[in-house]
């Protein structure tokens, strides 16, 4: 354990650790990051992007020779986990982009993921090969076959040593179930079952099984014509193996208990906080449409991510949230150009830290925040090539809101809008981040005394 | 009235909106055009409720404004306006001049009765200007002129809602027929606004018809691809 862990927010120095992608100007669609996700034990860091390729970092030994250099991530596999599809049947092109990637536990030496696109479920198998069996009777080294009359005496082929190979294969496809996109897919405590949110239904799938899913929810209303909410994510909860939540474009947060009923259109929980009436707007539906939710570590706690604001709910409290984090309430002012420009439709992540005690999420200009739970304390940090340095301290930055602006303060007519963190990552343990900022990746971590 | 400027600026982005969404990668955006669509009616609520009257159509309107008068079936396809009845439509090029009994804000008939505004006098044109704003083709006009116009019955507030609503709902029912639904020839009243501001975003008329018609074929539901689906989901 890393001294430091689970200590209160601002006793948390962070620096910089490395940055993944390239430094290039043009930065070509394909290479924009759309997931990143911690393994278990955090020592693996899963990336997906728009071009459907899946890049693994997988952290080094600790070496006491350097032990400045803590653990660094370095590349361990890449491979093309979704291709472009194009659907004959509607003439749609299926994007290829990896919406969410989740790791299982790891069971044995292999490693197991699962990625998504909009459409299909893949299940990866990331293993190692460094050894190879040399020796074979009926072929030569080659893998020409012998001519068994040529054969003189038998021997037993051996294990050898090779370089290092780290294969992925893509062991389970599941497609076909989805007519909407796929938003979330979740894994389940019991390890045998994961489920898939569209738009509007949840779908319960055996990970041994990829022709047959169960269908848990369904909101798609008989017509059409009514449809007034959408559900934009949905997760299983850490330990109970029969609740899961989902959330909609309407800002309510559902738990169901997949015990009461094969299809769990009712809910046994509804979490929604009343309108501010004084916030109304034209924009008000589109900003408390929730873009994330996540259940704490300890299961007792839900958090949401709409476009503003940041909400941890008691999962016992139904009627309004326990904690709201203003995230850059500047914004508001700004709604209708947001609107214009797309970006009221950017769909940010949120995470919790190991201890469930900080909770971050990115903003616009790179930056991103954290929120203490304890001490209510806030800061904003920027992930730039200019703080990138080895272990440079990042600097808290502030946005000026009005009035006059002070020397490092940054004015909210400055931020560049297409630079967003929308996916952040949280290591299970440790306080290690990544994250990811359009093409490139990076990782923070605490300050070694 | 800048409420009035901004409502209607918001209504053009968001058929925009719905109608770029048409050519993306990915097919459709159920999610998004969904949240477009509730931003389109609640800026459309504000726009046609909202009281006040410019003293002229803005300039983009005017600029594509069609020479002669737009017949009352436009009217109809906003479908939410309550009374007045016809003779106030045919007044149409006037100047809105004097209170006359509308419904303002608070959802009720009422004179000066809304909270912080005068007493707004009722204005048809301005319905029609933002109308013209969004049509700006002559396209559409043949189109407007094949439908037969069912006139508008005076209606309380509430079933104003139900045809505000399956006004948009005929939007996302739009949706989930990929915009197939635009191309329909039927005299429906309700389809209008999206085919007008859709094409005016795009702004090249005959084109713009032929490029329709030729999808026509390619477009499918999205709805009707439920049942081969479900024939790999299975509920216990």
């Amino acid at each position: 354990m890393i001294p430091g862990f689970g200590s209160l927010m601002q006793d948390v120095l962070w620096c910089f650790s490395q940055v993944k992608g390239t430094i290039d100007v043009g930065v070509t669609d394909a290479d924009i990051i759309s997931t990143v996700e911690f393994n278990h034990t955090g020592e693996l860091l899963a990336t997906g992007d728009k071009g459907g390729r899946v890049v693994i970092f997988q952290r080094e030994q600790e070496s006491k020779n350097q032990p400045h250099r803590r653990g660094e991530y370095n590349v361990y596999s890449t491979f093309q986990s979704h291709e472009p599809e194009f659907d004959y049947l509607k003439s749609l092109e299926i994007e290829e982009k990896i919406n969410k990637i989740r790791w299982l536990p790891q069971q044995n030496a292999a490693y197991f993921l699962l990625s998504t696109n909009d459409k299909t479920v893949k299940l990866w198998k990331v293993s190692e090969r460094d050894k190879r069996p040399e020796g074979y009777n009926l072929k030569d080294e080659d893998g020409r076959l012998r001519d068994p009359s040529m054969i003189t005496m038998l021997r037993v082929p051996v294990l050898r040593p090779m370089d290092l190979m780290v294969e992925a294969t893509p062991r389970r496809v599941f497609a076909n179930a989805h007519t909407y996109h796929i938003n979330s897919i979740s894994v389940n405590s019991d390890y045998e079952t994961y489920m898939s949110a569209d738009d509007l239904r949840i779908n319960l799938w055996n990970f041994e099984i990829t022709n047959q899913s169960f269908n848990i929810v369904d909101i798609k209303p008989a017509n059409m014509e009514e449809l007034t909410e959408v559900i934009t994510a949905a997760e299983f909860h850490p330990h109970h193996c029969n609740t899961f939540v989902y959330s909609s474009s309407k800002g309510t947060i559902r738990l169901c208990d997949m015990r009461t009923a094969a299809l769990c259109d009712r809910h046994a929980k509804f979490f929604e906080e009343p309108e501010d009436p004084s916030n109304r707007s034209f924009f008000s539906e589109i900003i408390s449409s929730i873009s994330d939710v996540k259940f704490s570590h300890s299961g007792r706690y839900i958090m949401t991510r709409d476009y503003l604001t940041v909400k941890v709910w008691d999962l016992n409290m139904e009627n309004r949230p326990i904690e709201t984090y203003q995230v850059h309430d500047y914004l508001r002012s700004k709604l209708c150009s947001l609107y214009e420009n797309d970006c009221i439709f950017d769909k940010f992540e949120c995470v919790w830290n190991g201890s469930d005690s900080v909770i971050m999420t990115g903003s616009y200009n790179n930056f991103f925040r954290m929120f203490d739970r304890n001490t209510k304390r806030d800061v904003t940090l920027e992930a730039s090539r200019e703080n990138s340095k080895p272990r440079a301290i990042l600097k808290p930055r502030k946005v000026c809101v009005g009035g006059k602006r002070r020397k490092d303060e940054i004015s909210v007519d400055s931020l560049d809008f297409s630079k967003k963190i929308l996916h952040t990552a949280w290591h299970p343990s440790e306080n290690i981040i990544a994250v990811a900022a359009t093409n490139n990746l990076y990782i923070f971590q605490d300050k070694v005394n | 009235m800048e409420f009035k400027l901004e409502a209607h600026r918001i209504v053009s982005i968001s058929l925009g909106k719905i109608y770029s969404a048409r050519g993306q990668r990915g097919g459709l955006k159920l999610h998004k055009n969904l949240l477009v669509s509730l931003v389109l009616r609640s800026a459309r609520q504000v726009y046609l409720s909202e009281p006040g009257c410019p003293p002229e159509p803005p300039p983009a309107a005017a600029a594509a404004e069609p020479p002669e008068e737009e017949p009352a079936p436009r009217t109809a396809a906003w479908a939410a306006e309550p009374p007045p009845p016809p003779p106030p439509q045919d007044e149409a090029g006037r100047d809105c001049q004097g209170p006359r009994p509308r419904r303002c804000c608070c959802g009720e008939e009422n004179r000066g009765g809304c909270a912080g505004a005068p007493p707004p006098p009722h204005c048809p044109r301005k319905r029609s200007a933002g109308e013209r704003g969004q049509a700006g083709s002559p396209v559409k006009k043949p189109r407007r002129e094949e439908e037969e116009p069912p006139p508008p019955p005076p209606s309380p507030p509430g079933e104003q809602e139900d045809m505000e609503t399956s006004n948009v709902a005929s939007l996302i029912s739009i949706f989930g027929s990929s915009f197939s639904g635009l191309l329909s020839k039927e005299p429906k009243g309700r389809r209008r606004p999206p085919l007008d501001g859709g094409e005016a975003a795009a702004g090249t008329a005959p084109a713009e018809a032929a490029a329709e018609t030729g999808q026509i074929c390619c477009d499918e539901p999205v709805l009707r691809t439920l049942n081969p689906w479900s024939t790999a989901i299975v509920a216990f």
